[in-house]
């Protein structure tokens, strides 16, 4: 009896060291990540959360920016999207802008990376090269490019006086011409970041698929095809869901290159929401704005997590 | 020495500045004054300022206004920040609480927003105290009260005038305009001659849209009409205002500014200044505030042996009109710890001895004070004249009203993003002023147009 009870107080005891045991691997794989991360959760809550509950709210509002907030209902929405013939117009550019910006870069960048992918001499020196203006800062890219642009001292001048016409025009002063020649110039400084991101990708893709569809009598283009470009697929679907979210919240380049001109030809949503708030004294419509910009952002990962859940491989 | 050059060699010089400026170990001198031994005790106020004029200006300014300021008074120093985009830095440090001991704002409606908002120290005490409303002409002091109590100062008193090659006119022979038609005759002559009518542009700076925009509504339609507008007895949408803005939208669409529309989004400010002083533009309509650059575009520093000359911006009747404006407006923090020692600092700086040394050093324009003569020794002549004669035109009442001044910020945005579409022909100016009118309207109806003094006053 007494081993018994020996026997039963070491079971207990064994249970109960099991129970400490699993108590503290809970803690550890439960809780102690979550200790990890507070810190950062606890900065999310209070500039991310905090102002997007706040911008929530004062998208109901008539608010000046300053001073006490009139609440207005869904007032700002309506407006928005019935009234606001500036805000469809920017909406319809952000569209613009992210057409140009799913096919131009990415065309041109899975070309450049492709090529370059088998040079093995300086191939460094290119990637360089190519990569530099992407971490130029936005306004010296704009400064580089309106001074190139100018048609009285710009590049397109230099070349018609040695008789190559067409260059010396005022891209950026044309209604037709000023949101692409921004794009244009967006894209000088994009394109490089995606080439040497598909760069990377391709770099992963085994030698011996190549080898194999070379033995099986494949082309360049149909390794491309049916190699490279499934191989670097979720780098491509990636790319695309962060080029489409950028298309929707540019503003740096248009603010320094045109601030939405010539007649609105070039405004986009945040531009938008920075003349509303600081120069109309309509923070509440501003906030309203910046909400649905949010939700089209919002929209675009949607999609991206429901076809990951789906099972494309993305 | 061509405009290219000069463009290039000025943008060169102008990184140069900015770069030795933030690597200067002399910065802090403007970022931030540092108390000094001798400051122990004071009471210290913040004061953050922004200028057009850039680090120069900014220098001068700390160099003639705050250092005497602090070396003269026993109880206060203030510590001078220069702020890039100021405005928006004070309106967001306000939002939050702070800011400095000393409010600025772009103009009396943007302070009207914020006295409403209750972020302004009503002034009513210390105008009384310290004889604010006997030292600022009337119609200035009144732009800064909101029902009936005064909430802001105003600086730089600004107007609009016609400034022309006076080399090239004198070559060419050319008459000065007093009206709008011999100005519409006088263009079109130019124009033919090969040169480009007005030096105009704003890629630097969209709002130059309503520098055009409200000299066209003064000059055309008058400046009384412009009042009855203001105080509700006329409408944007009258024929005379239509007429105005069809006007302006004439002389775009003739190419007269700039060569053309696409020229005039892509001419930057030193360019135009640079093809005005060089001969390749006969005439600039512009601020007061082209003054201080003058000397940039004219003459030795510029390479070139022109001289620049001045008139009245013509009127539909001949009778010469200046529209006057306020560059910024000066108030005390609410949350301020010293508003006395802020009180103290505003009353020396809208002092005669320290608008006067603003004036003659740094060539900023004057508060709307009442400046002696004595003010004026020193400066350009010309200079001189223009303050001279929009003064007296200000204390007879007969002036207009500059859009950044007297009408509802909403207002003068909208107006001033879409008059590109009318000189585009996407809209009318008719419907322009129309929905203009319904912003004005709401406007009114909110309490955020800014006083109009009665003319004459």
């Amino acid at each position: 009896m007494s081993i018994a009870r020996t026997g039963d107080a070491g079971l207990g005891r064994l249970g109960q060291g099991q129970r400490v045991q699993r108590r503290h691997r809970v803690v550890r794989k439960k809780v102690v990540p979550w200790l990890f991360a507070l810190p950062t959760l606890a900065i999310n809550l209070v500039v991310i959360l905090g102002p997007s509950i706040s911008a929530g709210y004062y998208s109901l509002t008539e608010w000046s920016g300053v001073g006490a907030a009139e609440f207005v209902g869904l007032d700002n929405y309506r407006r928005l999207f019935t009234e606001d013939r500036s805000f469809h117009r920017a909406f319809l550019n952000n569209v613009i802008y992210l057409i140009i910006f799913l096919t131009l870069p990415m065309v041109m960048s899975l070309v450049a990376a492709s090529l370059l992918a088998p040079i093995r001499r300086a191939s460094m020196v290119y990637r360089i090269g190519l990569f530099i203006p992407y971490v130029l800062p936005s306004v010296i890219t704009a400064f580089i490019w309106t001074s190139l642009m100018d048609p009285g001292r710009g590049l397109g001048s230099q070349l018609a006086r040695i008789g190559i016409p067409w260059f010396d025009q005022p891209f950026l002063g044309r209604s037709s011409t000023a949101l692409p020649s921004i794009a244009f110039i967006d894209n000088w400084h994009w394109w490089g970041f995606l080439m040497v991101l598909f760069l990377a990708g391709m770099q992963g893709i085994p030698a011996d698929l190549y080898e194999a569809a070379r033995i099986d009598g494949a082309s360049r283009w149909q390794e491309f095809r049916d190699v490279t470009l499934p191989g670097i697929r979720p780098t491509i679907v990636f790319m695309i869901l962060m080029t489409s979210i950028g298309a929707f919240l540019v503003f740096d380049y248009i603010w320094i290159l045109t601030q939405g001109g010539p007649a609105g030809a070039s405004e986009v949503l945040a531009t938008l929401v920075f003349k509303a708030a600081f120069n109309n004294f309509e923070a509440g419509y501003a906030a309203a704005i910046g909400l649905v910009m949010s939700l089209l952002a919002g929209a675009i990962i949607s999609v991206f997590v429901f076809l990951r859940r789906r099972g494309w491989e993305i | 020495m061509s405009t290219h050059w000069r463009t290039v060699r000025r943008s060169l010089a102008a990184g140069l500045v900015a770069s030795a400026i933030m690597a200067s170990p002399t910065l802090p001198a403007i970022g931030a004054l540092g108390t000094t031994a001798q400051d122990e005790g004071k009471a210290e106020i913040e004061l953050w300022f922004d200028t057009t004029g850039g680090a120069e200006t900014a220098e001068c300014i700390v160099a003639n206004v705050v250092d005497p300021f602090n070396e003269g008074s026993d109880s206060t120093v203030v510590n001078a920040t220069m702020q890039a985009n100021g405005w928006q830095a004070t309106r967001t440090a306000l939002a939050g609480g702070g800011g400095p001991d000393i409010v600025t704002t772009p103009g009396p409606s943007w302070a009207i927003e914020l006295a409403n908002a209750g972020q302004l120290l009503p002034l009513g005490a210390y105008a009384e105290e310290l004889g604010w409303g006997e030292r600022f002409v009337p119609w200035a002091l009144s732009l800064g009260e909101v029902n009936g109590e005064l909430y802001s100062l105003p600086t730089e008193q600004e107007t609009m005038v016609l400034y022309y090659n006076k080399t090239l006119f004198d070559e060419r022979g050319w008459e000065l305009p007093a009206t709008l038609d011999e100005l519409t005759a006088l263009s079109q002559e130019i124009a033919d001659a090969g040169v480009i009518p007005f030096a105009h542009g704003n890629q630097e700076w969209r709002p130059a849209n309503h520098w055009y925009l409200g000299e066209f509504l003064n000059q055309a339609a008058g400046p009384q009409k412009v009042h009855d507008f203001l105080t509700g007895a006329a409408q944007l949408t009258d024929p005379e205002f239509v007429a105005a803005v069809d006007l302006l939208t004439q002389y775009q669409q003739n190419g007269w500014f700039m060569g053309g529309l696409e020229s005039y989004y892509t001419t930057t400010t030193d360019e135009m200044h640079a093809t005005f002083g060089d001969g390749g533009a006969a005439m600039l309509i512009e601020g007061t505030w082209f003054l201080s650059d003058a000397p940039s575009f004219f003459g030795e520093e510029a390479g070139n042996t022109n001289e620049w000359g001045w008139v009245p911006v013509p009127s539909a009747s001949g009778e010469p009109t200046f529209d006057l404006g306020i560059g910024s407006t000066y108030s005390i923090n609410p949350a301020s710890a010293n508003p006395d020692a802020a009180a103290e600092f505003l009353d020396y700086l809208f002092s005669a001895e320290a608008q006067g040394r603003l004036l003659a050093e740094c060539a900023s324009a004057p508060a709307p004070i009442d400046l002696d003569d004595s003010a004026m020794a020193g400066i350009d002549p010309r200079q001189a004249d223009i303050i001279q004669q929009l003064n007296a035109a200000a204390e007879a009442g007969n002036y207009g009203y500059l859009m950044w001044t007297f009408f509802a910020p909403k207002v003068d945005s909208f107006l001033t993003e879409n008059v590109e579409r009318v000189w585009a022909g996407e809209m009318t100016s008719q419907e322009l002023l129309a929905e203009a009118q319904a912003i004005h309207d709401e406007e009114v109806a909110d309490g955020k147009v800014p006083p109009i003094p009665q003319r004459g006053a």
